[in-house]
């Protein structure tokens, strides 16, 4: 056993842990000029607001505006999301962020016999309109910046609901703003697998609020491609990039045969990244994302709108950076991932709770990952100048490599015949499971540190135990009231006919866009699972994703 | 110690949630200490993870939990199993849940309970010294 001073001479002597970064790039000691001498600023970086906008989309980049200060929230019955939001308001958000639960995403009730248990469990559930009436009551719509962190083929349902309450409310869709994730390419990966994920059914959905945001709510976002839970299987930085613009490309090639003009749409997609544990590669990857972005709109797609070269995004630290050992560690590693973020140009910021790897957060941890927020723009000055590493030997150095890196991806996905190929013939997944397999192993073989995992650990009696949020057991029991009472209390004919009309709609598979009919429907009271089960059936698949429960519409 | 056969396993997660990049990883593990595993994955029925540990006369089941359902779908299992007069199945529950939790996970009969973050050598040296040789 080491004795006590042995121990503190090892610990005096100790060099720097890596020299590699997160990602397995390998670094020198010493950056100098001679690493960038051949980086021609105007075209490579040039000032912030100009092309490719690696230094950011703005000239004055925060001096016009922060970014949206956006926590993502959404548990038990409508009213507890809507508690949540207002506290948040309260706390001095200024973005309203709203995750929908687990069944909502899979396209079912909370209701449905499988899926009552998790109704509201780990998300809002909006089953109908009366829910999202619920999540938004007393919130001034046109006066908020509204996202839904809504991904899967359920999403243009979402989009009609947040519509339906919109306009039964006398407001203009024009004048409505925020985001809508409409993001179903990635749900495979990330939580809700291929029976809820089939291709064509992704990009029918995702088509549709693509093109109908573009033309009906101007200051709508109609994507955010989810860079960020792609990030959360393992994968590395520059893989982030390149699945995700991978994905992308893939929304734009299904708008572009919807008969959209790339100007039409593409200024109004978004991307949602991670902010990683590796302070310097997230800046980088972060810079060369912008970079990239703004190449692939203007020599792939030829796009003429500045906008559409723009690479527009919000940032989730990342949660799988956290561990539940020594919980409270956890507020320090989102404080240093939100302030990459923020160094590399962020539009919207989620900070994790602390208590992230443990439960939903309490109001305590919610509050405290906003307060870091808070800290970021108001005391530590890293808000104020635009872009203020580049320059920087390092970081200009590193945003090239993580660039190469991930268009040497990038070509090979395109070289397989895009995304979709790749997701299909199970690469992508090939590549997630390789890259969490090694990550896990470098932690275990110590190439990796994670502080209170692999060392400076403590008996696990010792830790704290954090608060935990529960959410209600009623809330099962409460949600199946709720849409005993709305089936019973609807008018079934009119249900039944807007569902008929979007099932007529959708067989006929001719590019229709299905928005419309959605919105009728939701306005009648169909409920979400009635809605995609009915567009499922349409595309030959089966009404009910778990495949118990029958179309009531025969 | 030495085996007459691999040891195998059933792995598979309960309910709606799909987060399966630890399901993944601890499989990728035991396959490579020479277990034999049967990756049923994410959205699976109790019943249907019990049926398949018998058809394949399992000697572990594995399950992960992280969107807060541990506690109500664990036991299941277990329930199962004890109707069934199985016992000599090894039941493993690992994923994202409070400290505070693991207890009453144990009390629904799971065998152990590892967190995340919890070595993957443990995880197998566990299964290794625990698992219940058939006869």
């Amino acid at each position: 056993m080491e004795d006590k001073f042995e121990k503190l001479a090892r610990a005096y002597s100790e060099g720097a842990k890596s020299q590699k970064t997160f990602s397995g790039f390998q670094l020198k000691d010493v950056y100098t000029p001679e690493d960038i001498k051949d980086i021609d600023y105007s075209k490579e970086i040039a000032d912030p607001g100009k092309f490719p906008f690696t230094r950011g989309i703005h000239p004055n980049m925060f001096q016009g505006r922060l970014w949206t200060k956006r926590e993502v929230c959404g548990f038990g019955i409508p009213k507890d999301t809507n508690d949540r939001i207002k506290y948040l308001i309260d706390e001095g958000q200024s973005g309203i962020n709203v995750i929908n639960d687990l069944p909502t995403a899979m396209g079912v009730d909370s209701d449905h016999p499988l899926a009552n248990e998790e109704a509201g469990e780990v998300g809002a559930p909006f089953s109908s309109l009366e829910d999202m009436e619920g999540v938004v009551e007393g919130i001034p719509l046109d006066k908020v910046s509204m996202s839904f962190n809504v991904s899967t083929t359920v999403a243009p349902i979402i989009v009609a609901q947040y519509i339906a309450v919109a306009q039964n409310g006398g407001y203009d869709l024009a004048h409505l703003r925020g985001t809508i994730q409409n993001e179903p390419l990635k749900g495979r990966y990330c939580g809700y697998g291929p029976s809820t994920s089939h291709i064509d059914l992704c990009l029918q959905t995702a088509t549709d609020i693509i093109e109908y945001c573009s033309k009906n709510m101007p200051l709508w976002y109609t994507t955010n491609v989810n860079m960020y839970d792609l990030r959360e299987t393992g994968i590395n930085a520059a893989q982030e990039l390149a699945f995700g613009f991978g994905i992308a490309i893939e929304y734009i090639k299904a708008a572009l045969k919807r008969g959209l003009e790339i100007d039409e749409f593409a200024p109004r997609m978004a991307f949602y990244c991670s902010a990683h544990i590796d302070f310097f590669e997230e800046i980088a990857k972060l810079r060369a994302a912008r970079k990239m972005w703004a190449k692939i709109m203007k020599e792939r797609f030829n796009a003429k709108n500045p906008k559409s070269w723009k690479f527009k995004f919000g940032v989730h630290t990342a949660g799988c950076s956290l561990v539940p050992q020594q919980p409270i560690n956890n507020a320090i590693r989102v404080a240093y991932e939100a302030m990459a973020a923020v160094l590399g140009g962020v539009q919207s910021l989620h900070c994790c709770s602390y208590d992230e790897p443990i439960a939903l957060p309490t109001h305590e941890s919610h509050r405290l990952a906003l307060r870091t927020q808070q800290i970021l723009a108001s005391e530590c000055g890293v808000a104020t100048v635009a872009d203020p590493l580049a320059g920087s030997y390092y970081i200009e150095t590193l945003t090239n490599k993580v660039e190469e890196e991930a268009n040497l991806v990038l070509n090979e996905i395109d070289e397989m015949g895009g995304m979709i190929v790749a997701i299909e013939n199970g690469w992508v997944d090939m590549q997630m499971e390789k890259e969490a397999y090694a990550y896990q192993k470098e932690i275990e073989n110590k190439e990796r540190i994670i502080v209170g995992v692999n060392e400076f650990t403590i008996p696990p009696e010792e830790d704290m135990e954090a608060d935990v949020h529960r959410t209600s057991s009623k809330t099962p029991d409460l949600r199946k009231k709720t849409l005993t009472n709305l089936r019973a209390n609807r008018d079934h004919e009119m249900v039944k006919q807007k569902i008929l009309k979007i099932k007529e709609a959708a067989a006929k598979k001719k590019d229709i866009n299905l928005m419309p009919y959605i919105i009728e429907a939701v306005k009648s009271y169909a409920t979400t699972g009635e809605i995609l089960g009915s567009i499922r059936e349409a595309f030959g698949y089966s009404y009910d994703p778990f495949e118990v429960i029958e179309s009531p519409f025969k | 110690m030495s085996l007459a056969r691999k040891i195998r396993v059933i792995m598979a997660k309960v309910s709606l949630d799909g987060h399966d990049r630890g399901l993944k990883v601890v499989t990728s593990a035991m396959r490579d200490a020479g277990m034999e595993v049967i990756y049923l994955g994410p959205f699976q029925t109790p019943e249907k993870i019990v049926k398949t540990a018998m058809e394949e006369d399992a000697d572990v089941i594995g399950l992960s939990f992280l969107s807060g359902e541990h506690l109500s779908h664990a036991p299941k299992v277990a329930d199962l199993l004890r109707n069934k007069d199985i016992k000599d199945i090894l039941y493993i529950v690992g994923g994202v849940f409070p400290r505070q939790d693991i207890a009453r996970i144990k009390e629904g009969g799971v065998d152990e309970v590892f967190l995340s973050g919890t070595p993957l050598k443990e995880i197998i040296e566990y299964i290794i010294e625990n698992v219940r040789q058939k006869a």
